[in-house]
């Protein structure tokens, strides 16, 4: 037994040079020490040469091969950062796999004792349990950890945008967080902290920044309306444990002789069995009443600081640090109002320090407000802009503000220059790590395709998108816009294959024949046929260099893509809603060995439960309860919970506009019994916007009567019929405004900056502008004209000739319904009337045959 | 661009052939002729034709039988019914305006009446066929009985979408004359052949007619008119939080790896007096060595040699130190498995011990409570030792008081399996002072 244990403490040194001589040992440890002076003072190349002569004492040594790596990595200039990837993945296999080696001498050890000592039944099933996941535990052994390997990594993927790989790799780190070192556990909070935010995950920022304030108990020292967090905390945290003692065993009268046993055992875990067994029980048993306040110092869940000692050395960086991270988890959450305080309390923090970053936040505050005056006087007051990378920034959001502003042409301006800022941050040297993750310029080019689309340049815009596309592939809203790019490019006939818009507004007419003989021939302009056919079979295919080709094919193809990343989004959400239960799941998938374990589920439960406090704290409106007295905790988790109604309600929105899009593009397709499909999905989700509502009936209609089931179309329509022959508004203009304005903005208290609530309040003129969309009488005009189409069609001429009436009346421009007026006319044989609309109509043109045949010829 | 019926090839031949009708080729010739061309796309043909032949102005009585002749020998080799133009036929037959020589024509070319159905009549030309006409050789049926005859055996509509199989012409006529005067007068028509007198060409109301057939042949369309429907373009999704702003990253630097060569001894005395509490109860003095180690280092718990498995083994000898170790783990994603090993444990007065301690210190899973409180009762009820059992009723009793005291557990959960043990062993003081106990709680 004893050359075991001792085999297997002794187990790191089993590689190294004769690890029980003294003398190389500290050899060693002085070089190390050297190493990492050299490389704190960013002496690369004396680093590397230490290193090596390191490397030959400790040949093979993980933690020497990773360190020379890193050093030259940084020496080199960072020039090949996949490479890097590369050689740290392979030190950190090699470092497994030693680690396993090792782990399975101490096993081999260790099993033979474990079959002698315990008989019992069940060490059969337990063992295999505890085995399995052995393994993972010994990783973090000292001499193989690979913790900061794998911290490493993680840097590298977040300097490359490559956020889901890093939280691929900081993930299972953070899980296992505990037993790693607290400088390096920092780090990696830190770094899955801004890979979360980056990947806008409300719910692992909250969590990670709840474990950061609880851990480093930075964020419960704070100023002002805070401070009395970290007191409520703790006596909370006293109340539980105190609430023990005093309905403890000792106050029970049916055992009158445990008070004095208590009093006379003083230390009754010696181990020796006293005489009465019983009584020894009982005195221990009520021990843990006597000594709770050292049961207390025990306590070290989460609820506790990690380390009071830590906290000094982060200091107030580090305070300042978690504020401002704070301050973006509330601006990502879009909870303003908390978001104000916060950026106000890191000012407080940053007090004459360099505070650009605040100031930025605080910009961006007012941006989100919709305060765009004050956020471009803040941007002014906070940038450095000698510098490259902060001054991309500085143009990327003033060019935001400024389309916000309805001034695209300016946004462009500033875009543009952002991202020439951008393209000579590339070029600066030496080139650092760092650089990488500065390059925003695939961020600023989405938005730049949407400054594009509000300009109406679909082609351009898709273009950027598709560059946009690398890093926003996952996003449904990438994928309508390029949908949207589509269908603009459609409308205006810069696709090939389509008419050109002229064509598409204007009843076109050919004169033939002069005098007598002069004839009409009305072109059926409008018909689309024609667009099926151009459809290439070229499809755009994503990340090709080549150009998209825009065509409502692939319209299709991204709604259809925006639709299943919605769908995804929509049952990860759900998940979120529940948040101990999400954790819980995702902890289940993950260790599927521990799973079968009963106690698995509650166990787990643990870490979440403080964030369970105060689930629907959201009330039904969407406004957001301020948590007066509330904790940190509450406040991150309402914001979660706030954050996570937002999201679910812009999901519906922009499911409403993908299945529209969808049933529209379908019927452009003249695939009506799709376009069918599409309507009534449409219709039937769940708080639908009535302008959506509206267009779900007019397309299912539509597709109805292409399928020749003209009275069920007419059900579509006439749910919109008031009375025989009269149209109800299908939507207000307050519907408008309010699919505009559906993010819930918090609002000012009506003493300070009144004008800016009211600001973002309304939509603005310029955000009513690019709402290109029928008025609601121009809608009461569609359903009429509509509906005039539908019965003459059925040949119930007399109304459909009071139904286009009405229609004329209201759409006085419409071609459709002047083709259908005309049509109706010459129906019932009236061509005189037909041919006085045709030229009281101002959208015909004349054209002249002779040159049409020629054309043709 | 919309669709033309017609490709130029399909326009010349047309043209010429109207043209050549006035000419002495018999129809016959002329219908060989035009059938020449394979790629010739008879229902465009015959389907332009048809709408030439609406319009009564439009082309000359020669060319309009050329034209019949065209519309019925496109489809004579399948049954008349299936003539897409039959219909179009027979109503022209039997349209009481046109002139009777060619409502005989058409009836001719549909077999009407004679079973000999000679093809005699088109050995002529088509002037001729006028000039040879005898009103009175010719009866003229019921449009019913032709339709009979004709249409009855016809298909069902082929499937047309509702709105175009509603479609109406598309050419109007839209005559340029002077107010007043009829356009279809016969004073015009002899105007309009005075006007082709050479020089005078370009007078008000009048108009090349050759002209206006060969555009309207060259623009015709299959489609005709049909009525439109309004499909709205949905309305861009409003841009709110789209926009991506900026924000200066945090830089996370490469990090160095303290551990490289650092001393790996770290707690090798701990380890070692660990390894030791597993074999027996350590001294006191060790036993506060180890304590006092692990409250100063937070990790060494993490390095100190202890596996779940070792855990029986620690809690039996030195139960203090197991619960010291399980609190410090207690965030360890390890400590699942430390808990399935202690529920698993025999029963014993120090695992006991070490769970009621855990009870107090961190707030254990229920689930594993409530499994190792039935563990605990199932123990007592299997042991065979009268003794032996009554020690371990009485140790159960106590700590399920303690738990039920200090809101450990929930009574409603356990309630039946407590009931049932304390009246299994009433006999025992401590067992009807828990049944007690859960009386008052109920």
């Amino acid at each position: 037994m004893d050359s075991r244990d001792s085999s297997s403490s002794s187990v790191p040194n089993r590689d190294g040079t004769a690890g029980d001589d003294d003398g190389v040992l500290s050899v060693t440890a002085a070089l190390a020490k050297d190493a990492a002076l050299y490389f704190q003072s960013r002496k690369f190349a004396e680093c590397v040469d230490v290193l090596t002569q390191l490397k030959t004492k400790k040949e093979g040594d993980p933690k020497v091969l990773h360190n020379i790596a890193i050093a030259e990595f940084l020496r080199d200039g960072c020039s090949d950062p996949k490479k890097m990837l590369e050689v740290l993945n392979n030190i950190k296999k090699r470092s497994e796999e030693l680690a396993h080696a090792s782990e399975e001498q101490v096993e081999s050890g260790s099993d033979v004792g474990n079959k002698v000592t315990s008989g019992s039944k069940e060490s059969g099933s337990t063992t295999h349990q505890v085995s399995a996941s052995h393994s993972a535990s010994t990783i973090y052994t000292a001499e193989f950890d690979t913790s900061v390997i794998s911290l490493n990594i993680a840097v590298i993927w977040f300097h490359l945008h490559e956020y889901a790989k890093a939280l691929s790799v900081l993930e299972p780190l953070y899980k296992n967080i505990e037993p790693i070192d607290e400088t390096t556990a920092l780090h990696i909070c830190l770094l899955l902290l801004d890979v979360v935010l980056a990947s806008c995950d409300a719910s692992k920022s909250a969590d990670v920044l709840n474990y950061l304030e609880k851990a480093f108990g930075v964020g419960n020292v704070s100023q002002g309306d805070n401070g009395n967090i970290l007191l409520q905390q703790s006596t909370n945290l006293v109340g539980k444990l105190s609430s023990v003692p005093s309905s403890s065993l000792v106050s029970d009268a049916s055992t009158p002789d445990l008070a004095a046993s208590v009093n006379a055992s003083e230390n009754p875990l010696s181990g020796t069995l006293s005489e009465d067994p019983l009584d020894e029980m009982f005195s221990t048993l009520d021990i843990s009443g006597q000594n709770l306040s050292r049961s207390a110092d025990l306590t070290s869940p989460k609820e506790l600081p990690r380390t009071t000692v830590d906290r000094s050395i982060f200091g107030v960086d580090l305070k300042l640090k978690l504020q401002l991270y704070k301050v973006r988890f509330l601006l990502l959450t879009r909870n303003i109002k908390l978001a104000k305080r916060e950026v106000k309390h890191a000012m407080n923090i940053a007090r004459g320090r360099e505070s650009s970053t605040a100031l930025l936040l605080k910009a961006q505050l007012e941006y989100a407000r919709g305060n765009h005056r004050k956020a471009i006087k803040l941007l002014m007051a906070s940038t450095n802009r000698t510098d490259t990378a902060i001054s991309s920034m500085f143009n990327n959001n003033l060019g935001c503000i400024y389309y916000k502003l309805g001034k695209y042409h300016t946004s462009a301006v500033f875009f543009s220059k952002a991202l020439s800022n951008c393209s000579s941050l590339q070029k600066e040297k030496p080139l650092k790590l760092f650089t990488f993750s500065q390059d925003k310029s695939l961020h600023i080019t989405y938005n730049c395709g949407l400054q594009y689309l509000a300009c109406g340049k679909p082609i351009i815009a898709a273009r950027c998108f598709q560059k946009a596309s690398l890093i926003f592939y996952k996003r449904p809203l990438l994928w309508l816009r390029l949908a949207e790019c589509c269908l603009m490019a459609v409308e205006k006939g810069l696709v090939e294959g389509s008419r050109p818009p002229s064509n598409r507004s204007e009843i076109r007419v050919d004169v033939i024949g002069k005098g007598r003989w002069r004839k009409l021939l009305i072109e059926d302009g409008i018909s689309r046929s024609g667009l099926v056919e151009s459809v290439g079979k070229d499809d755009w295919a994503l990340g090709g260099d080549e150009e998209p080709k825009l065509s409502l094919p692939l319209a299709r193809q991204c709604l259809y893509n925006a639709l299943h990343l919605l769908n995804c989004s929509d049952s990860s959400r759900l998940k979120c809603l529940l948040p101990s239960n999400s954790s819980l799941e995702e902890n289940e998938s993950s260790d599927g060995a521990s799973s079968k374990n009963p106690n698995h589920k509650s166990l787990v439960g643990i870490d979440s439960k403080p964030s369970t406090l105060s689930v629907g704290l959201v009330n039904s409106n969407g406004d957001l309860k301020e948590p007066k007295a509330g904790t940190n905790q509450e406040m991150i988790h309402n914001s979660v919970a706030y954050f996570a109604d937002i999201c679910r309600k812009e999901n519906q929105m922009m499911k409403q506009a993908l299945l529209a899009n969808l049933a529209y593009v379908e019927l452009e397709l003249e695939n009506p019994l799709k376009a069918l499909l599409a309507a009534r999905s449409l219709l039937e989700l769940p708080g639908c916007s009535r302008i959506y509502i509206f267009l779900g009936h007019v397309y299912a209609a539509e597709a109805l009567c292409l399928l020749n089931k003209p009275k069920e179309a007419v059900e579509h329509l006439s749910i919109y019929l008031s009375g025989p022959n009269k149209v109800e508004s299908p939507f207000s203009q307050e519907d408008c405004e309010q699919w505009l304005t559906e993010k819930p903005i918090d609002c000012e208290e009506p003493n300070g900056g009144g004008g800016a609530a009211t600001a973002a309040k309304n939509p603005s003129p310029e955000g009513m502008q690019e709402f290109m969309f029928l008025k609601p009488e121009e809608a009461c005009g569609t359903l009429y004209a509509n509906l005039a189409a539908l019965y003459a069609t059925q040949g119930e001429l007399d109304r459909a000739h009071q139904f286009t009436t009405q229609a004329l009346s209201l759409l006085p421009n419409s071609t459709e319904a002047t083709m259908t007026a005309i049509y109706i006319d010459l129906v019932l044989g009236k061509s005189q009337e037909a041919l006085s609309k045709l030229k009281r109509c101002s959208h015909v043109r004349f054209l002249s045959s002779n040159l049409q045949s020629n054309k043709s010829s | 661009m919309g669709k033309k019926m017609l490709n130029f090839e399909e326009q010349c031949k047309i043209l010429n052939l109207l043209k050549s009708s006035s000419e002495q080729k018999s129809i016959e010739e002329m219908l060989t002729e035009f059938f020449t061309n394979p790629k010739l796309r008879h229902f465009n043909v015959c389907y332009s034709l048809s709408l030439l032949l609406q319009d009564k102005m439009m082309l000359s009585s020669t060319e309009r039988l050329v034209a019949f002749a065209i519309l019925h020998r496109s489809y004579s080799s399948q049954k008349s019914a299936a003539n897409p133009f039959i219909s179009f036929l027979v109503n022209a037959a039997c349209d009481e305006g046109a002139e009777n020589y060619e409502r005989a024509f058409i009836l001719h070319l549909l077999g009407f009446g004679n079973s000999n159905s000679s093809k005699e009549f088109l050995k002529q030309s088509a002037s001729e066929y006028i000039k040879k006409f005898d009103p009175s050789s010719q009866t003229f049926p019921q449009k019913e009985q032709l339709q009979k005859q004709y249409l009855e055996k016809a298909h069902p509509e082929p499937y047309a979408c509702l709105l175009k199989s509603t479609a109406v012409k598309n050419v109007l006529a839209d005559p340029d004359v002077p107010p007043g005067c009829d356009a279809n007068s016969a004073e015009c028509v002899s105007q309009d052949v005075f006007d082709l007198e050479p020089g005078a060409k370009s007078k008000l109301g009048s108009g090349d007619r050759d002209e206006a057939l060969s555009g309207l042949i060259a623009n015709l369309s299959l489609e005709g008119l049909i009525p439109h429907w309004i499909r709205p373009l949905p309305p861009r999704f409003p841009v709110d939080e789209e926009l991506v702003w900026l924000n200066p990253d945090n830089n996370h630097e490469l990090q160095w790896d303290q551990g490289m060569c650092a001393d790996t001894s770290r707690g090798a005395a701990v380890r070692d007096l660990i390894a030791k509490a597993l074999r027996g109860p350590l001294a006191p003095n060790q036993q506060e060595q180890v304590l006092v180690e692990l409250a100063n280092d937070p990790k060494l718990v993490y390095h100190c040699g202890l596996t779940p498995r070792k855990l029986p083994e620690l809690v039996e000898s030195n139960p203090l130190i197991a619960v010291d170790v399980l609190i410090k783990l207690i965030n360890s994603p390890e400590i699942a498995e430390y808990f399935t090993v202690l529920v698993n444990m025999d029963m014993s007065l120090h695992s006991m011990e070490v769970v009621n301690r855990l009870t107090t210190a961190v707030e254990l899973p229920k689930e594993f409570v409530r499994t190792y409180i039935t563990n605990c009762i199932s123990s007592c009820e299997n042991i065979k030792d009268k003794y032996m059992q009554n020690r371990l009723v009485r140790l159960v009793c106590v700590f399920l008081q303690s738990l039920i005291r200090n809101r450990i557990i929930d009574v409603k959960d356990l309630f039946i399996e407590v009931q049932a043990f304390c009246i299994e062993f009433s006999r025992i003081r401590e067992a009807a002072g828990l049944f007690r106990l859960l009386k008052t709680l109920e």
